[in-house]
């Protein structure tokens, strides 16, 4: 283990904590200026005296400063414990559970399609450039920058579910994950595309030309690796978008994933769980974007083999 | 020998004729006449986009509704170019916040320096570490729907790309002369941010303008399709689509009447921020999130 990688690795596991505090502090501190007290919000609702708004306000903890608040929700959230639901009375820990493993499958199911398309076209019309390939990627790019992903699905159901009739709307997993997939693909392709174009201006691409190794080679062993680490950052974007994406897809084909849960209480004004699952989904994906990292690092042939 | 005398500068211009691809021609006549519908189109239409007709409900295209009615009986197509006015309206609102905050704040930050800047920019990977919809989602929790929310949430979401590209745009002006020869005569450094550098770094400004603009009007229009956006009565296309989606099987032009609408405009906007891109900004290709 050589000790550049070491501290490039304690660097991003620095980083990525620093920023899932700051994250926890950030929705903490923005669901706290919400107009109006809570506790009034809900004693107007359900018709609370007084007395009952009192308790409500010890059982949330609310009669605490923020500061404290945080610290008391940090702990024990660390214990997997977030508290219970305004709306529901249900413990929210529950809820994330029962709802995580649509949204799982969805993204993962997304974001291989998505990675597999996009790398496959950019590294096609790489290796034949003057194949339709090219165009493809263009044509994925365009797709992915202009349309938005529920319109597609809508698009999708109407094309695949109500005139074809190949497969039914509700828990549908296939056509959310292609629509988000395809999404991801034009966001990759044509970045990955740029990439290899420029990494072949290179000196040992011009080695390795003049020595006549074929095309193909040249692409997947020589420039491939050196792309990577911006292959590895437009991942991290792709994490990102795809955390947004889910709530959508989630909305259009009635799965009950974390996005759903998310943006349920944000109409329903549940506070504790929109906190609770933003928190969660942004520090899913921080961390997913620190491994990210570093793997980046660990494969990122520059760093040698020396250190 | 002969010597060819050059006519003086002044008297001959240097032929600019701007050459875009047709796609880019395409597209700006096209969000041309967008912007015309978004402001005439309403009044000059006629049919109330929230008049109901509950006995023509879901009605297919005839001469009287140009392309049928909704779910309420309200014409598709009146609500179509009302919509046109909102998304355009919230999207260039949130657009300007996103600008106007970015900016503003990441020249700042970086001409006061030292710990501010180490602050403020912490504070923008933060924001930029959050999936952009959540972030959203939050700051409409957190400020209400409505117009003006939304805008301002949907404008917050973007600001730290401004924040990013006024700093690479601030180190960039920064090693030139002219900043040093300002300094040497003892201008404070915020007078060198706001008077003497942002002039010339409106450049790479416009351009994140035209990449985050289709940007905005598709975080607009998730709002609304979620549920977020403006007042629940008015027609925006999210509105629109999440309404009509209920009824998607007996009447899917409800719904994609306004779908391909939002399409069409950012495949416009995004054609011609693309190409804006290509040709004005050579640097900044990770930054356009």
């Amino acid at each position: 283990m050589n000790l550049a990688v070491l501290l490039g690795a304690m660097a991003v596991v620095g980083r990525s904590l620093a920023l899932v505090v700051g994250i926890a502090v950030l929705v903490f501190v923005l669901l706290r200026i919400v107009p109006g007290d809570i506790v009034e919000l809900l004693a107007s609702e359900g018709g609370f005296s007084t007395g009952q708004m009192e308790q409500l306000r010890q059982e949330l903890g609310l009669d605490r400063s923020s500061p404290e608040q945080l610290v008391i929700w940090s702990i024990n959230a660390l214990t997997g414990d977030f508290g219970v639901s305004l709306r529901f009375q249900r413990p929210i820990s529950e809820m994330i559970w029962a709802a995580l493993p649509a949204t799982l499958q969805l993204g993962a199911l997304s974001f291989v399609i998505g990675m597999s398309l996009g790398i496959g076209a950019a590294l096609a019309a790489a290796i034949w450039p003057k194949s339709p390939w090219r165009l493809f990627v263009e044509a994925l790019n365009v797709w992915s920058v202009a349309f938005p992903t529920f319109c597609v699905g809508f698009a999708f159901i109407l094309v695949f579910v109500l005139w074809l009739r190949w497969m039914p709307l509700l828990g549908n997993l296939w056509l959310p994950a292609l629509v988000l997939g395809i999404d991801i693909a034009g966001q990759i392709a044509k970045p990955l595309l740029e990439d290899i174009e420029e990494a072949r201006q290179s000196a040992y691409v011009r080695t390795a030309l003049a020595k006549g190794v074929p095309r193909r080679v040249i692409v997947l062993r020589h420039v491939l690796p050196n792309a990577l680490p911006s292959l590895l950052a437009l991942t991290g974007l792709v994490l990102g978008g795809l955390a947004g994406g889910t709530v959508t897809m989630e909305v259009l084909f009635g799965h009950n994933g974390l996005g759903r849960l998310t943006l349920d209480s944000v109409l329903g004004r549940d506070y504790t769980v929109t906190q609770a699952t933003v928190i969660v989904i942004a520090t899913a994906v921080v961390l997913a974007n620190g491994l990210v990292a570093m793997i980046g690092q660990l494969l990122d042939p520059r760093r040698g083999k020396s250190g | 020998m002969t010597l060819e005398i050059s006519p003086p500068l002044a008297l001959a211009p240097p032929k600019q004729r701007l050459r875009l691809p047709l796609a880019v021609w395409i597209a700006t006549a096209l969000v041309v006449a967008a912007i015309l519908v978004a402001l005439i189109g309403p009044e000059l239409y006629g049919l109330d986009p929230l008049a109901q007709n509950l006995r023509q409900r879901n009605r297919p295209a005839s001469e009287m509704y140009v392309l049928g009615t909704a779910h309420l009986g309200r014409d598709i197509m009146a609500r179509l170019i009302t919509g046109l006015r909102m998304s355009l309206l919230v999207a260039a609102l949130a657009l300007g916040v996103a600008a106007a905050v970015g900016v503003v704040l990441g020249l700042a930050a970086s001409a006061i320096g030292g710990t501010t800047r180490w602050v403020f920019f912490g504070f923008v990977d933060l924001l930029r570490a959050m999936p952009g919809v959540l972030l959203a989602l939050v700051l409409v929790a957190a400020l209400g729907s409505g117009i003006g929310p939304v805008a301002l949430a949907v404008g917050l979401t973007f600001a730290p790309t401004f924040a990013l590209v006024a700093r690479e745009a601030y180190r960039r002006e920064r090693a030139l002369p002219y900043i040093g020869a300002i300094m040497a005569v003892g201008a404070r450094p915020m007078r060198i941010a706001f008077r003497h550098l942002l002039p010339n770094i409106i450049g790479p400004i416009v351009t994140q303008t035209a990449i985050i603009f289709p940007r905005c009007i598709v975080t607009e229009s998730v709002m609304s399709f979620l549920g977020l956006g403006a007042a629940p009565d008015s027609a925006t296309w999210g509105r629109m689509i999440a309404q009509a989606s209920r009824f998607f099987e007996t009447n899917p032009t409800a719904v994609m009447a306004p779908a391909l609408a939002l399409a069409l405009l950012t495949l416009c906007v995004a054609v011609i921020g693309s190409e804006a891109r290509r040709r004005l900004d050579p640097i900044q290709r990770d930054l356009a999130r």
